[in-house]
């Protein structure tokens, strides 16, 4: 069966093909209750991502209170990109949704580490699931942090066995 | 793990080199007539001579050659490494004048640049024996397979288990049973000896079945049991229960869907690779017969049990299927026309414009 969206579930937006692949990534974590998760195809733009996902997603996050959601963008070092992209988040799904991205983009974030892009979404799943903070640590990730704490909270009890 | 793949003269593929290195799973794309399933058949060429196929009529015939090449040989080489160990097997297969069959040119064994074995046509020179051994033998039969190995540790024993027990899969639902009149650990490419597949896993290790359930119940979480039982001498049949508020329902492994018997097929597949792996698993188009919901998670359950062990190879012509590989294990096959050689490339060396599954849709992907 696909995710069952009456238990707790988290469905990631990845805006392009390395966002993607970096999902895919984690994916893979032994742990990983994979029935729990489910990556969405990718959009192509973090404008798109937050199109899709207020067009698309709000409604169904409204029908279904157990489900979370990533918005998994590219911040372009743009500053106030986080804050732009909350704000387009209603208030009563705001504590379910979550904005994740690498401060510039994937591309350069491999470069830096010389690793592939699945293996970099591994290793960030292998943090998550051993409570490390490990490659979230990195310059390119580290602003995440917020984010990560709160989405951590939110999908932990459900997302790794 | 396979490392190398070169296979020349064979079909579409000339002077083609596909190299695997350490990726425990990778992903093959590319239009119809590409070439993805020579492939396969060049892979299944080396587990039949594992399995004991050694008449080389049985495995090569004259129309394989490439399109009016029949004057040069067919060449074959893998590449494995097993326990740390480079095995490296080299088969060539030539056509003479007024031959009707293909006769062995050369073969060759390699163990981590050693020579075990070597042949040149009719004439066997063991190498790896002290004093070295020589022998000849009807150049219509490979010698892989009938060379007697010293134990179950002589790097000829490691290499042909490895290469009989790889699992080529392109399944046909209607053909898998689950009726047994045997046991094995050899399936079949089209999954139809599914039963005696079953029945020789569990019957060796009776630890798979919770392996086999545990998946099981996560896609169809009704399931109750499996019962492979005896209905005469020498066959046993599989029948299904289902379980919900107390009802019960059972019926024949015949009479499920088409995606169902894939989850067994896939269910089956993980628990051999735990329990008698690592296996290398070529699976042709895994997304067929699967619902949109199911092919997702389908991909990413066998990419992540092959993870750490074993290895993975899949085609497939469907977006969420692709979506589930990355381009570093995603290659690309091309061919111009039926007259020209199949090209494979790494995906993350083909440039794209735009999104990859508009390009596949358009057509625009080439190389």
């Amino acid at each position: 069966m696909s995710v069952n969206k009456y238990l707790p579930h988290i469905l990631v937006l990845p805006e392009d093909e390395a966002n993607s692949d970096i999902a895919n990534g984690f994916l893979l974590h032994p742990q990983l209750n994979a029935r729990s998760i489910q990556v969405l195809s990718y959009v192509g733009g973090w404008k798109v991502v937050v199109d899709k996902f207020t067009t698309s997603f709000i409604p169904t996050m409204r029908k279904y209170p157990n489900r979370r959601f990533v918005l998994l963008i590219d911040f372009d070092r743009e500053e106030d990109r986080l804050g732009y992209v909350k704000q387009q988040i209603p208030d009563d799904v705001k504590d379910r949704v979550f904005v994740l991205g690498v401060l510039s983009n994937p591309e350069e974030l491999r470069s830096s580490l010389g690793k592939s892009l699945e293996s970099i979404g591994e290793a960030l799943s292998a943090n998550c699931s051993d409570n490390t903070d490990g490659l979230w640590e990195h310059d390119l990730l580290r602003h995440n942090k917020t984010e990560l704490k709160r989405m951590i909270s939110s999908v932990k009890p459900f997302l790794f066995n | 793990m396979l490392q190398r793949l070169y296979v020349h003269n064979f079909r579409c593929l000339e002077n083609f080199e596909f190299s695997l290195r350490e990726m425990s799973s990778a992903l093959l794309i590319g239009r119809n007539g590409a070439g993805k399933s020579t492939i396969a058949s060049s892979l299944e060429l080396f587990q039949s001579i594992g399995r004991g196929v050694n008449r080389v009529r049985q495995l090569v015939q004259p129309k394989d050659f490439s399109p009016n090449r029949s004057n040069v040989p067919i060449r074959f080489e893998i590449e494995v490494l097993i326990k740390n160990k480079l095995y490296k097997y080299m088969l060539a297969l030539e056509l003479p004048e007024d031959f009707r069959e293909l006769r062995v040119f050369e073969e060759q064994l390699l163990v981590s640049g050693k020579s075990v074995y070597s042949r040149k046509e009719a004439q066997v020179t063991l190498t790896s024996r002290n004093p070295e051994a020589q022998f000849l033998m009807d150049w219509h039969l490979i010698a892989l397979p009938v060379i007697q190995e010293q134990s179950e540790t002589d790097p000829l024993c490691i290499f042909r288990t490895w290469l009989a027990r790889m699992i080529i899969l392109a399944p046909i639902p209607s053909l898998i049973t689950g009726d047994s009149q045997g046991e094995t650990l050899e399936p079949k490419r089209d999954g139809s000896n599914f039963g005696e597949w079953f029945s020789g896993l569990l019957s060796r290790y009776p630890a798979a079945y919770t392996e086999i359930k545990k998946y099981l119940q996560v896609v169809m979480p009704d399931i109750s049991d499996i019962q492979n039982q005896s209905v005469s001498r020498n066959f046993k049949s599989t029948i299904v229960s289902f379980e919900k508020n107390d009802r019960n329902f059972t019926i024949e492994f015949k009479d499920l869907s088409d995606g169902e018997k894939c989850f067994f097929l896939c269910a089956v597949v993980l628990a051999a690779n735990k329990h008698y792996g690592p296996l290398f698993c070529f699976w042709d188009e895994p997304d067929n017969y699967l619902s949109l919901s199911e092919v997702g998670h389908f991909i990413v359950s066998l990419r992540r049990s092959f993870k750490n062990s074993g290895q993975l190879l899949a085609t497939s012509h469907n977006q969420e299927a692709i979506r589930k590989f990355s381009s570093e294990n995603t290659f690309l096959l091309d061919r111009k026309s039926h007259l020209e050689p199949t090209l494979i490339r790494s995906l993350s060396e083909v440039s794209i414009s735009g999104d990859l599954i508009d390009s596949l849709i358009l057509g625009d992907t080439e190389l």
